[in-house]
């Protein structure tokens, strides 16, 4: 019998398919197409070719280097084709019934290593020293009052909207509005909180942990979870253990945890499904500046949570997913929690 | 400079590219080979599907040759017909069985025509089709929502090549679906006006969006568009329910229908698309503050983490350009098998 499953945070609905179902090893050769290069095409984001990007942002790079040449580890640039632009005011303005802004914000990306070394590939060290870069962007951002919400993502793989060049590197968008999707897993964290005076992810945690089949792999402060209702066969959510609403102001010395835990993750993944297209996503709070303006967010240090997305790109979402937000997903979250959970890496 | 535009109904914000744009032929795909062998959904294989639930047939007694219109249940639901919802929780879980309906509109008995290649009798038959099974599948009271919608390409999620829509009845009201009536509510609540009317005013007067209009529907591309070459279909008068169309305005949605599928058929050389109806929720009386409509959407752009993650599409045709490219295509329409321009 198939079964509709509610998420608890927002309260999606998704279609746990039995009729269609599929073994976790059906969706293996899901592979990501192999890079390409054109002739004479050289990686904009590796050491030496630091010119053909534009002028870096920020860098961590040897003492006696010089910015926007070699000697860097990791190295945060805007975006080459940038979706917002950082340089102007936010000008809001209606047309007619509708509103607009501008497109002002930030697009940046972190290049995580200056050898061409694949999202699979990166070594604990550098993941860790662009977790911690990424941590100081956003502090450095939360200063730029025009921006809300900073959202950090890595996309992999051409299916997943990750482009043909397989260096690894993460995205920032910084956007001067507050996004829908975050606007909503906000608004139903706080409304289970009105309700019950607990943080919803934390309550996830806690009956996950009691009842098992879902638990991934758990390290010291970290939990991977195979959501009760996942959208997308193989989903999965980093979170901490313990309660905090911002990542940006998470404890640093638990990043070499958390990236041996996603490591782990993506090792077993792969033993499962191969070299698979993903989205990963972080949700954290927005950015709160003005203390005593509050109001809406007044309890959002107790009632969020931020964690991890990863939304490997296996299916094809159908206009039945898109028109209603309703999605159907045929493998059953606790089948794909147990195949990657005993995978042997 | 691009910009942000935001969605007067769900509060969505999207971006829309305006000086970074793509030309029609940017999206060209690779030409696909369609194939009728050993087709389900083929005169003479009538066999090979579920029995049909209703058809229109020129001749010939049921699940055999001779129908326009064959309605079967999916072979393959995703939910099933039989049993009781059994809603539980699981601590802080909800679940509840997967009941529903689950059918198949098999447009046209001709494997290579779609709908945008469609005569308009041809067309005002599937709708007839969807208005007779929307209102069957209300009188069950176990569900709360009739989705139909239509997948069109293997990337658009079509797992057969005979042209097809479908149709799911829901116990639930879906979530999607769901944020448009609020939003619509909200905007109503503010203005006592229902912000699709407002609409199809706005969209008139302005022109340069729209790409279909006759005395009863407008077809355009809405100021907000997610995806490139985005269409709604709306009928100018208001009715939150689609089975409460007035009988003699289903040619104009008809033609309104196909004219749209084929002028992005015409202009995008046969992508990929979906097409979902949004109606109001299962409750028997209409509502004020909510619009029935069609969202066409061809798969065009993939839709990346960010856009997943967010909420926050990134659109880089701007919708009046897109509308003045479809407007720009004369109709070609493949009908017995030879291109032939012009209406029909």
């Amino acid at each position: 019998m198939p079964e509709l499953r509610k998420d608890p945070v927002i309260g999606r609905w998704v279609i746990i398919s039995t009729e269609r179902a599929k073994r976790p090893d059906q969706f293996t050769g899901s592979e990501v197409e192999k890079e390409e290069f054109a002739p004479g095409e050289k990686c904009p984001f590796c050491e030496g070719n630091e010119s053909m990007t534009p002028p870096e942002i920020y860098s961590l790079r040897k003492p006696d280097s010089r910015p926007n040449g070699p000697g860097w580890e990791i190295r945060v640039i805007p975006s080459i084709t940038p979706l917002l632009q950082i340089e102007g005011d936010v000008e809001r303005r209606g047309h007619g019934m509708y509103d607009l802004i501008n497109a002002r914000g930030a697009h940046e990306i972190i290049v995580e290593t200056p050898q061409h070394v694949k999202e699979f590939q990166l070594p604990h060290e550098q993941a860790v020293k662009s977790l911690n870069i990424i941590l100081d962007r956003l502090h450095d951002l939360e200063r730029d009052q025009r921006i809300k919400y900073v959202l950090v993502f890595k996309n992999y793989g051409k299916a997943a909207g990750g482009g043909h060049i397989k260096h690894s590197r993460l995205q920032l968008i910084g956007t001067p509005v507050n996004l829908k999707r975050v606007k909503e897993e906000l608004a139903g964290a706080k409304s289970y909180y009105d309700y019950k005076d607990r943080c919803v992810f934390c309550d996830i945690i806690k009956q996950e942990l009691k009842m098992g089949q879902r638990v991934v792999a758990e390290s010291e402060y970290f939990i991977a979870l195979s959501p009760f209702a996942s959208r997308f066969p193989f989903e999965m959510w980093l979170l901490p253990k313990s309660h905090s609403c911002d990542f940006y102001k998470m404890d640093r010395s638990q990043l070499p945890d958390f990236v041996s835990l996603r490591k782990e993750v993506f090792g077993k993944m792969r033993k499962v499904i191969g070299d698979f297209p993903f989205n990963l996503i972080c949700h954290t709070a927005p950015f709160r500046r003005d203390a005593k303006k509050r109001g809406y967010w007044e309890t959002i240090e107790y009632d969020y949570h931020w964690h991890f997305e990863l939304l490997p790109i296996l299916t094809r979402v159908a206009g039945f997913e898109w028109g209603s937000g309703f999605y159907i997903n045929p493998l059953p979250p606790e089948d794909a929690c147990k195949s990657v959970r005993e995978a042997k890496v | 400079m691009n910009e942000l535009r935001c969605d007067p109904i769900t509060g969505r914000w999207i971006i829309v590219f305006l000086d970074r744009m793509p030309k029609p032929g940017e999206f060209l795909l690779e030409p696909h080979q369609k194939d009728n062998k050993g087709c389900a959904f083929c005169w003479g294989n009538e066999a090979m599907t579920p029995p049909e639930i209703i058809a229109h047939r020129k001749h010939g007694p049921p699940n055999s040759p001779g129908w326009t219109v064959r309605v079967v249940p999916n072979k393959y639901p995703a939910l099933r017909i039989e049993g009781d919802l059994d809603k539980e929780g699981m601590g802080l879980f909800d679940r509840m069985n997967g009941v529903g309906a689950h059918e198949v509109i098999i447009d046209t008995p001709d494997h290579f025509r779609d709908m945008g290649d469609l005569n308009y009798s041809e067309a005002e038959e599937v709708v007839w089709a969807y208005l007779a099974r929307s209102i069957d599948l209300k009188r069950d009271k176990r569900f709360k929502y009739i989705l139909i919608f239509k997948n069109y390409g293997k990337i658009a999620g079509a797992s057969l090549e005979h042209p097809h829509s479908q149709l799911i009845a829901l116990p639930i009201v879906p979530k999607r679906v769901q944020e448009e009536i609020n939003g619509a509510a909200k905007y109503f609540e503010y203005k006592e006006r229902c912000v699709f009317c407002d609409m199809v005013r706005e969209e008139c007067a302005e022109e340069e969006r729209v790409i279909y209009e006759d005395d009863r529907f407008l077809a355009f591309c809405p100021f907000v568009s997610r995806f490139p070459y985005e269409v709604w279909i709306l009928p100018k008068k208001h009715h939150s329910d689609f089975t409460n169309i007035e009988r003699d305005s289903i040619p104009s949605v008809a033609r309104a229908l196909r004219d749209s599928l084929a002028r992005i058929r015409t202009l995008l050389s046969d992508p990929p698309y979906n097409f979902i109806l949004h109606t109001s929720p299962i409750n028997g009386h209409e509502r004020d503050d909510y619009h029935w409509h069609i969202e066409i959407i061809p798969k065009l752009a993939k839709v990346a983490g960010f856009e997943w993650g967010s909420g926050f599409y990134i659109n880089p045709v701007p919708p009046d350009m897109a509308a003045k490219n479809l407007l720009s295509v004369d109709i070609e329409l493949k009908l017995d098998g030879i291109a032939k321009k012009g209406e029909q």
